[in-house]
């Protein structure tokens, strides 16, 4: 059972999804998430799944609303471009309160960009690129083995809130082969009764996200919604500190970048400088208390990111002290130096 | 027990059309042949897009989806894939399905999926109130087109022709016989069918009853519906046909992945739990 293996981080997060029970996914094909639907495609209909290839990402993410309405575990994946095309129909889906995965493994951008990792996606993740007051809970592991296992804890808590939720990885980062331990599934199971089942001798289901009538009826369908989302800021924050409990400085980043990241502070240790990592985990809800605590007994914060500027928003509404945050990155498709890393962190100390 | 007329209807939302709108008919069409199929109403999905017949899958007794302006296709194509065993039903406009959604049929045609897809053609933009469709006539004046249309109007049955659709019926709001007829055998029909009903809007009277009581004349006394080119031909002619134009058997989407899977089950490429680093190697290296 605890058989390391070695995968991609693509091929990872299919297995992961099949391991949590997922037997519908649909995407359009889009480099650097391509492993995806080739694994899904060979791989599902072994275990009696879908694999659809879709028209489009409009396709994709609207049949995932179907599959998902039906109470299947759904999903689809797909790198920024096509990110951008499933905005709409996320928006749908959390309208409707339906549940489902959306694997993001970001490229560079604006538009068509390149096809090398990137983290410029943040603010798309994580503030949503469809309209309405709607949020996607948004995990970003920064490994194979972490990509298996919040795929299937991805499932769990889509079902369990009853949303969208998103795993935002790089093109590196599924790229990347790793040996990992495949996840065991939850085994938890989840009550639909919403769901468009044709069970006998109940009302009929009826899933629209539109709310016309009465008046209100859609300001209380919101407040609704907030309810869940405050919940789920209170109970779903993920985070990692490593090597936090004497840091002077606390360097902040997620996914790639927290690898690197990790590497410079190795080098920085060993010359007695006192820095540490702090990694979310979750992008939303984010941890902003968590961090408060940690920036307030440092003197520096850095944000690290595979963008030029975009987490480091959250980061400053965590640290609520403008002068403690510096900010170093790398964008379209480069990536951090662990050098530039160490020049900036020692420069903090003289 | 016999389904009812009255089954299929929703027990508190009532239609909410124009007096005179040319979708009662097609729902009460629409209902009237699920009740003579027997198909029980809790096995019954109805996706729909949005638009004044957008608003169809509100109106029934069954499971029901509103769903994207365009997409009410790939989400019965996710529903479908998800519950086999549901009749599903997608209901939507000309806007809908042939400008935003346009680019689904296609591939809908290409998998024949199980679905009825039934397009209610006002030949405008009704909900948004009176903006051209891809259907609206040359010339006609629209709050787009204050000078008169100056594209030209798709075909739509020669569209769904070269996509090979299995199913193409062609209707009216004023046929309500012929219309149930068609809904029939098109939700009978095993694989992706299109009911296309031309259907008035009193409101902007983009497409009336009178312009469609002038010309719409039947496909002749034994026609051929499984003669492609013989419907292409119809398809063309300046008058707009009105029957059965084409129909064809073919595997439907859940024979062909039913298919796959029935080969690969258990061969397995990649058996999750018990894949050892070795395996993997043999398998990319
Ligand atoms: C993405 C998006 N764009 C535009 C609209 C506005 N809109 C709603 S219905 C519609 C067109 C409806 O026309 P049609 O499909 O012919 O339906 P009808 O009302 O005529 O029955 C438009 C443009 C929308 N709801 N969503
Ligand atoms: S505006 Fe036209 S299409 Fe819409 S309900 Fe009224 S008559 Fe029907
Ligand atoms: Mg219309």
């Amino acid at each position: 059972m605890s058989d390391q293996i070695l995968m991609k981080g693509n091929e990872a997060v299919g297995e992961a999804a099949i391991i949590a029970g997922c037997r519908h996914y649909f995407a359009y094909p889009i480099t650097p998430q391509n492993e995806i639907p080739a694994y899904m495609a060979k791989r599902l209909p072994e275990v009696g799944g879908t694999f659809l290839q879709a028209e489009s990402e409009l396709a994709a993410i609207n049949m995932v609303f179907g599959a998902s309405a039906a109470g299947a575990r759904a999903m689809t994946s797909s790198s920024s471009p096509g990110i951008s095309l499933k905005q709409e129909g996320i928006s749908y889906i959390a309208g409707a309160e339906l549940p489902c995965v959306i694997v993001d493994m970001m490229r560079g951008g604006p538009g068509l960009g390149n096809i090398a990792g990137s983290q410029s996606d943040y603010f798309q993740a994580t503030r949503g690129g469809g309209n309405g007051d709607y949020r996607v809970l948004v995990i970003a592991p920064a490994s194979v083995q972490e990509l298996a296992d919040m795929t299937v804890k991805a499932f769990d808590l889509a079902d369990h809130y009853s949303i969208p939720v998103m795993i935002l990885g790089d093109g590196f980062l599924g790229q990347m082969s790793e040996p990992f331990t495949l996840p065991e599934p939850s085994g938890k199971t989840f009550d639909k009764p919403w769901a468009l089942t044709g069970a006998k001798g109940r009302k009929p289901n009826i899933i629209a996200s539109m709310r016309l009538t009465p008046e209100d009826l859609l300001e209380k369908h919101n407040l609704e919604l907030q309810k869940t989302y405050q919940e789920i800021e209170a109970n779903e924050v993920m985070y990692e500190s490593y090597l936090l409990d004497d840091a002077e400085y606390v360097i902040v980043a997620y996914g790639t970048s927290a690898r690197i990241s990790r590497s410079a502070i190795g080098e920085l240790r060993k010359e007695g400088i006192k820095v540490g990592l702090f990694r979310p985990l979750t992008l939303w809800p984010y941890p902003y208390k968590e961090l408060k605590a940690v920036s307030d007994r440092a003197k520096k914060v850095l944000t690290v990111e595979m963008s030029l500027g975009q987490m480091v928003e959250d980061v400053r509404l965590a640290v609520q002290n403008d002068s403690k945050v510096d900010f170093y990155g790398r964008t379209g498709g480069m990536l951090p130096v662990s050098e530039e890393i160490i020049r900036k962190v020692r420069s903090y100390g003289g | 027990m016999k389904t009812q007329l009255q089954d299929y209807k929703h027990p508190e939302i009532k239609p909410v059309w124009c007096p005179g709108c040319g979708d009662y008919a097609v729902l009460n069409a629409v209902q009237k042949a699920l009740a003579s199929l027997e198909v029980k109403p809790h096995e019954l999905g109805v996706v729909s897009g949005i638009g004044c017949s957008g608003r169809f899958s509100h109106y029934f007794n069954s499971y029901s989806l509103h769903g994207t302006h365009g997409r009410a296709l790939p989400i019965a194509t996710g529903l479908k894939t998800a519950r086999e065993d549901l009749t599903v039903l997608v209901a939507g406009g000309d806007g809908d399905g042939l400008a935003i959604g346009g680019g689904h049929i296609a591939h809908a045609a290409r998998k024949n999926i199980d679905l009825t897809y039934i397009i209610m053609d006002n030949t405008i933009y009704a909900l948004t109130k009176g903006q051209s469709s891809p259907t609206s006539h040359p010339g006609a004046h629209t709050k787009t087109a204050p000078y008169g249309v100056y594209e030209d109007p798709l075909n739509p049955i020669a569209m769904f022709l070269s996509y090979d659709v299995s199913f193409i019926a062609r209707t009216t709001s004023l046929k309500i016989k012929e219309m149930e007829k068609l809904l029939t055998d098109a939700i009978r029909h095993r694989g992706f069918s299109i009911v296309y009903v031309m259907s008035p809007c009193v409101t902007h009277k983009s497409l009336t009853y009178d312009d469609i009581k002038s010309h719409v004349p039947s496909l002749p006394e034994g026609y051929d519906p499984t003669d492609k080119f013989e419907a292409f031909k119809y398809a063309y002619k300046e008058e707009m046909y009105m029957g059965l134009f084409y129909k064809q058997e073919k595997p439907t989407l859940n024979e062909r992945l039913e298919s796959i899977r029935k080969e690969v089950t258990g061969s397995s490429y990649n058996k999750g739990h018990t894949m050892t680093t070795s395996q993997i190697m043999e398998e990319y290296l």
